[in-house]
């Protein structure tokens, strides 16, 4: 009994298959909020991939001592690495205007290039320590989405280091 | 006979497309790396935007296409839609595995992470792994046109991630830059002449997936006849 195989009667029984895809559209369903529960659940401070250092500061749970990231600009003359040392203290705050002290953090290892941009906003990820310092085991660096040409009059003013930024 | 026109005329437009992809794509390569200008703060790292946004954007046509595709071959049940629906699933998932690759790359330099779970980048890796799915699945089944319906299946469903790929920078916080062209691109997020050139990559882009596409069709439709014709003989 060969069934001869036409291009368009492929489906050998219509009914069955119309229950699976049924059965299927549900596991698929269920699969897609169980994902999206996991995505929920796996970011710190709920659904926020970050805190601002503002949100950090106000809330005392958060400065138990649990993995978390905090975004903030670093604060201008606040970094300071000892010489000889790969241990780094800086400070960030909620804006460049904001007059607050901002959050104490360190971190240990080499600081990514755009670090030390005016434009760049930096994200820690670790933990609030007993001595009041955030202790980042690793340090992000989100710049504007926003793409300019590089101009002569402009270079040199983004062209910052490590000693424009050090306290003296 | 008139087949055998219809399939010389077939290769021609390939090979004419073929050229035509080439072309564009030696001056698109020109205009990012000698013609567009250097960014003030990425420096030469943000000519990897000419290449990621645009096969980004392709890999969301070619599910874009896998959705109607599959819908069609679920009310129509011809092979031929769901050939059209595994071919774009294929060249899709070719193409956000290079949307990955050369985010992971942009990344490093830049945020000084190769890979970080936030938001864009954990809903990319999702609809990777969907598509992935969705090529694998046709294997699993007994037949292959159960095959092709738990494909169909996960091809609608799986849709729904592409939309949560693109909001995801709007509707949540995270470290990837949002929109630089497009409703909700900030005004003068873009330079008028790197706007220009991401236009032009988008072209090119747009042809090779349309070229890729076209050629995993054709390649199809061999292995469908060929495995047709191994199954006639086996019985």
């Amino acid at each position: 009994m060969i069934e001869h195989d036409d291009i368009k009667s492929d489906v050998r029984n219509p009914k069955t298959s119309k229950a699976t895809f049924f059965r299927l559209g549900i596991i698929g369903f269920v699969l897609v909020v169980g994902i999206a529960y996991m995505v929920y659940a796996a970011f710190p401070g709920n659904t926020l991939y970050f805190l601002t250092v503002s949100e950090f500061m106000e809330k005392e749970e958060y400065q138990d001592g649990r993995v978390l990231r905090v975004s903030g600009k670093l604060l201008d003359g606040s970094f300071h690495r000892p010489k000889g040392s790969t241990s780094a203290n800086f400070a960030l705050i909620d804006s460049l205007n904001n007059a607050d002290p901002g959050l104490e953090a360190r971190y240990v290892g080499v600081m990514p290039d755009l670090f030390f941009n005016p434009h760049s906003e930096i994200i820690l990820q670790g933990s609030y320590g007993m001595d009041e310092v955030f202790e980042a085991e690793t340090v992000l660096v989100k710049c504007p989405s926003k793409y300019q040409s590089m101009e002569e009059e402009y270079s040199e003013d983004y062209m910052y280091d490590e000693e424009k930024s050090t306290k003296s | 006979m008139s087949n055998l026109g219809i399939k010389n005329i077939q290769t021609k437009i390939s090979y004419v497309l073929a050229a035509l992809c080439t072309i564009l794509m030696i001056i698109n390569l020109y205009l990012i790396f000698w013609v567009a200008p250097l960014d003030v703060v990425l420096g030469h790292i943000q000519k990897i935007f000419y290449i990621h946004v645009p096969i980004a954007a392709m890999s969301f046509l070619a599910f874009f296409l896998v959705f109607v595709f599959s819908i069609i071959y679920l009310v129509k049940r011809s092979e031929h839609w769901d050939r059209l629906a595994y071919a774009a699933g294929e060249v899709g998932v070719v193409f956000v595995s290079v949307t990955l690759l050369t985010g992971v790359v942009w990344a490093k330099p830049v945020w000084g992470v190769w890979w970080t779970w936030e938001p864009r980048l954990t809903t990319t890796l999702i609809l990777w792994l969907i598509y992935i799915a969705y090529i694998m699945v046709r294997s699993y089944a007994p037949n292959r046109s159960q095959g092709s319906l738990y494909a169909a299946a996960i091809g609608i469903i799986g849709f729904i991630d592409v939309p949560i790929v693109y909001y995801s920078v709007q509707w949540w916080r995270s470290i990837h830059p949002s929109a630089v062209v497009g409703p909700f691109a900030e005004s003068g997020a873009l330079e008028p002449i790197m706007a220009q050139i991401l236009l032009v990559s988008l072209v090119a882009f747009t042809l090779l997936f349309v070229l890729l596409f076209n050629q995993r069709i054709s390649v199809k439709k061999q292995e469908d006849l060929l495995a047709k014709t191994l199954e006639f003989e086996n019985k």
